[in-house]
């Protein structure tokens, strides 16, 4: 069953809190957060989060397309290395 | 490094000797245009025939006639020299270019090397390692300030924390 729309979006309280107090004075540091199910809201676009994976916190630049989606779903909790010569790019955001 | 791999080697496909590729490539569409490859480094198959068949690549091996030639091949990568790899786009790097970089701060500091990039969905991750110390690094433009492959160097500035 999805969420009631009545409460609106569920954001962890001292992740909303951060981010309004450094929206409010235009600072950018990285907010630390276990809060895997707190929801992506627009006023985090251009912040980083880092995000609890369960051994350590990966930071997640936050963009547009991400609004709407939790922010665990950005901090994968398994890992698979692959192998280390694969044709794969990676690019700077 | 000389040889990238660019696919895995799967079942049989039909009885001629065609074989599945799992493609362990950003460039699917390179299997078009090639004509051979190398398994274990060594040994060069040249390529009769390529297919596209949904998600996996089929590709027939000349001197492969039968499902059963495939069985020893199975489950092995495929590779191509490194020169052969398909030129990037400016900003683009290559993950085996940026594995073993040096990372250094702004002060100049040795932060480690890296050793694994991590695909979250939005920007990638870069794990360096000093002696088990883990610094996890965005793949942000405004922390990676330069990255310098021949050198085998990234210098990073690294944003404040918030608890």
């Amino acid at each position: 069953m999805s969420r009631s729309i009545k409460k609106g979006p569920y954001v962890h309280e001292s992740v909303l809190k951060k981010i309004d107090a450094m929206n409010a004075t235009n600072e950018k540091k990285v907010i630390k957060t276990w809060s895997r199910s707190s929801t992506i809201l627009p006023n985090f676009v251009g912040h980083t989060i880092a995000v609890h994976d369960g051994r350590k916190h990966v930071p997640v630049y936050v963009t547009e397309d991400m609004v709407g989606h939790k922010l665990g779903e950005f901090a994968p909790t398994r890992t698979f290395k692959g192998h280390s010569g694969e044709e794969r790019r990676t690019s700077l955001k | 490094m000389s040889k990238v791999i660019i696919g895995r080697i799967g079942a049989p496909h039909g009885v001629r000797g065609e074989v599945r590729i799992i493609p362990l490539t950003d460039f699917p569409d390179r299997f078009q245009n090639l004509k051979s490859v190398f398994i274990d480094e060594q040994i060069k198959l040249e390529i009769n025939n390529v297919k596209y068949n949904k998600q996996f690549i089929i590709l027939k091996f000349k001197g492969i006639d039968n499902r059963s030639d495939i069985d020893p091949l199975k489950g092995k990568l495929i590779q191509v020299d490194r020169k052969d790899v398909p030129p990037l786009a400016a900003g683009e790097y290559y993950n085996f270019d940026i594995i073993g970089l040096e990372v250094y701060n702004e002060k100049n500091e040795r932060l480690g090397k890296i050793e694994q990039i991590l695909k979250t969905g939005s920007n990638d991750v870069y794990i360096a390692n000093n002696a088990g110390k883990q610094t996890l690094i965005p793949a942000l433009k405004k922390v990676v300030t330069n990255i310098d492959i021949e050198a085998g160097r990234m210098d990073i500035i690294l944003q404040e924390e918030m608890e």
